[in-house]
């Protein structure tokens, strides 16, 4: 029988004390939804249902506690820590769901410089780990854009990537043990091993999972040394995205592993001002990190790839280092972002790819003309462009950025009008061309529709996976599988 | 009706970290690196002129709007981003020899007002405060030069139902005054009430400006030459008084005293301040 939303909050009372358990109407609405849905949260509406209870887990027993209830009871869960996720997969899209916040989980267990090791449970906020860190000459090298907001939990649940990934690798390289709670209750703990061959790796059933799995509760990663002294910041303006491409591939290629390589197109670089410096030109920049030998062999060995490009001509790197020192999103951005979009009902989104060197400028151009010449409202469109900013040796990411003012629809239709078809257009020429739909913002809610067309005959493994560890779907049901 | 908005690009200064505030023999800080932006000012009188010209009913009531700015090239680009969300003409006034024009409220006035006379506007309106500067003076020197009334701090511009007249709101002391006045006037925009963000253009909007051109005056063409070693506007009218030299930067003093909180934790930290300052300060 199905429990009434009253009856799901007192059991979860009797569970974990009444003071852990929020049933506010504000606080329900704020854990409803993610940034997908900023427009219409910022006028008050709230279309997604509003869940029965946010829960404030202290410790791992109480994890499990809650999941082997809600399991029994066939009630529908969301794990949440920082709230900085992008795509949806907060959404509580289910009736009375529950939101478990891991959030007061939040100490630094362990600092360990012997083994380079940092142990932390999942509601600790990734910019406090970092300045703890950084005190002790160390640094994760992890440093995505929501860094001084998101959790640790939230950073391995989405397999998400910092800004220096191009060196220190992205989240999955960096755990190196687990701690995460399974539907039924079940504890699981992978130990901290520089590498093992005992079957498959297991950590990467729980890395990327977004909570259609399991709860993380503990991450271990490795640290490294930090040299901020030796940094050294490269940039150049270009014509061309292709030649920016064949550029990146060529450092990368030649072994070369800048913490940051980006190319920005045009139109991009200009909401970054680019353009006072630039002109009406791509840039591309690095920075070479490291110890003094490191960063100086880096810096020298990029800048003599790109030398013979006439096209490339170079800009004071303390632009792009005064730039990229801003790039952060804090409390205070988020505000005045919000109180921008309310005033001036203008909104940006950004909707992120992978690709092969051979077809990722393909995706760049087939992306940005398909919406040219199909979407139907791109007169309300004030910006379009793209950039990457992960690179490997086999391919790079891609970041379409789309800036538009939201005309004649209640702020509810605003996805639906303009966000889910342009990000419909990117990832079917994605797709199309042979890359992935998502690098690292993760599927969400919103990218489902395709996962069974990005894994192909793979998608076997992953819906084996959600069949063994979830049979009852309460673990954030609509999110990374599509609902059936 | 014919408005002048008048701005000024200052550098992003909340970019500018400790150690980059230093300063050449010219007591000038180098911000070549940093971007620069609108003054918060002058973004909201640039947004509400294009409100205002958004009313307009009938070809006889049709507002032209200027940007005027006193800039080297790079200010083109601004002028570009406003000719792009409905400016009619983008002016930059460049003076020939790069004079250092940060406290020099005088000439800005000189140069801005010989301009308007030319082109015959009926309403100039200005930032409040910005830039190294923050002079704070050019719309009440403007004013003066041109003989015009002048209603400082306006928060809100719209048009009287008449549409010969505007409404203005401004801040007093103690509240808000609002006044209906015949053109011309000049108005000093302070904090708006309504949106202080200027509008984006569209891709079509930018595609559609890619065309317009900039227009550029010279100060000499003005009538109004800055000489560089002085900062004075020599003009064929009788010598103004003397506009501000800079003589000296210093760094102010740290001189309050202060006491850290330690603490565990936030909340530990949040209690002790509670008990050892706040609670005797709240009301009861």
């Amino acid at each position: 029988m199905t429990l009434t939303r009253t009856e799901i909050v007192d059991h979860l009372k009797n569970i974990l004390g009444q003071e852990r358990v929020i049933t506010d109407e504000e606080v329900l609405k704020e854990n409803s939804h993610d940034r997908y849905k900023k427009f219409e949260t910022i006028f008050n509406v709230y279309s997604t249902p509003i869940p029965a209870a946010v829960v404030k887990l202290g410790n791992t027993s109480q994890v499990s506690e809650v999941l082997k209830f809600l399991n029994e009871n066939k009630i529908n869960s969301v794990a949440r820590t920082g709230g900085t996720a992008t795509e949806g997969g907060l959404e509580t899209i289910v009736e009375n769901s529950v939101v478990l916040d891991g959030s007061p989980m939040n100490q630094i267990i362990k600092i360990d410089p012997v083994n380079m090791l940092a142990t932390a449970q999942c509601g600790v906020n990734l910019g406090e780990l970092e300045d703890q860190l950084r005190k002790q000459g160390f640094t994760t090298g992890h440093s995505p854009q929501s860094l001084p907001l998101a959790h640790m939990g939230g950073l391995v649940a989405t397999r998400s990537i910092g800004q220096f990934s191009t060196l220190y690798g992205a989240i999955e390289d960096m755990v190196i043990g687990l701690e995460a709670v399974f539907p039924d209750g079940e504890i699981t703990r992978i130990k901290n091993v520089p590498r093992r061959a005992c079957g498959p790796d297991i950590r990467h059933v729980i890395i990327g999972n977004e909570g259609a799995l399991c709860y993380i509760t503990e991450v271990t990663v490795k640290i490294y040394r930090y040299y901020p002294e030796n940094n050294r910041y490269l940039a150049w303006k270009l014509d061309h995205m292709e030649t920016g491409f064949e550029i990146l591939r060529k450092v990368m290629v030649d072994g070369y592993r800048p913490s940051m390589a980006r190319l920005y197109d045009v139109e991009d670089g200009i909401q970054h001002s680019f353009d006072q410096f630039a002109g009406k030109k791509c840039v591309l920049m690095f920075l070479a990190e490291g110890n003094e030998l490191i960063a100086r062999a880096t810096a020298e060995g990029i800048a003599k790839i790109v030398e013979p490009y006439e096209e490339c001509q170079p800009l004071d790197s303390k632009i792009i280092e005064n730039w990229f020192s801003h790039l952060n999103w804090g409390p205070e951005q988020i505000a005045e972002e919000r109180d921008l979009i309310a005033k001036n009902l203008h909104i940006g989104f950004t909707t992120e790819i992978s690709g092969n060197w051979d077809c990722i400028n393909t995706i760049y151009e087939n992306a940005l003309n398909r919406i040219q010449e199909d979407f139907p409202h791109i007169d309300d469109l004030t910006m379009l462009g793209g950039h990457s900013s992960h690179s490997y040796q086999t391919g790079t990411n891609l970041y379409f950025v789309y800036d538009y003012d939201v005309k004649d629809c209640k702020p509810e239709e605003e996805i639906t009008k303009y966000h889910n078809p342009l990000y419909a257009m990117i990832v079917e020429e994605t797709l199309k061309a042979g890359g992935s739909m998502v690098h690292h913002h993760g599927i969400g809610k919103y990218r489902t529709q395709w996962t069974k067309e990005e894994h192909g005959s793979a998608y076997y493994i992953l819906k084996g996976l959600k069949d063994q560890f979830d049979p009852n779907g309460i673990m954030n049901a609509g999110t990374v599988y599509p609902l059936e | 009706m014919k408005i002048a908005v008048c701005f000024k690009p200052i550098a992003d200064y909340a970019r500018l970290s400790q150690k980059d505030w230093k300063w050449d023999e010219g007591h000038r800080v180098d911000t070549s690196f940093i971007r620069r932006i609108f003054n918060c000012f002058e973004e909201s009188a640039l947004e509400m002129a294009l409100t205002l010209s958004g009313t307009s009913e009938h070809a006889s009531d049709l507002i032209e709007l200027t940007a005027l700015t006193v800039d080297n090239q790079q200010g083109d680009l601004f002028l570009k981003q406003l000719l792009a969300v409905g400016y009619n003409y983008g002016v930059r006034i460049q003076c020939k020899k790069n004079p250092d024009l940060r406290f020099t409220p005088l000439v800005m006035s000189h140069l801005i007002s010989a301009y308007i006379k030319k082109q015959g506007h009926d309403l100039v309106i200005l930032g409040m405060q910005g830039g190294e500067g923050d002079n704070g003076q050019t719309g009440f020197l403007l004013a003066e030069r041109l003989g015009w009334p002048c209603i400082g701090e306006v928060s809100r511009i719209i048009r009287d139902e008449s549409h010969d007249c505007l409404k203005v709101t401004s801040r007093i002391d103690g509240g808000t005054l609002v006044q209906t006045v015949h053109l011309p006037m000049v108005l000093i925009m302070g904090h708006s009430l309504d949106s202080p963000y200027l509008r984006v253009p569209n891709l079509k909007q930018k595609l559609r400006a890619k065309k317009k051109q900039v227009i550029v005056i010279s100060d000499i063409e003005l009538g109004t030459y800055i000489d560089p070693q002085t900062n004075h506007a020599l003009t064929n009218a009788p010598t103004p008084e003397n506009d501000k030299t800079l003589m000296d930067l210093r760094k102010p003093q740290a001189s309050q005293s202060c006491v850290f909180i330690e603490g565990e934790n936030a909340m530990e930290q949040a209690q002790q301040l509670y008990d050892q300052y706040l609670k005797e300060r709240l009301p009861l």
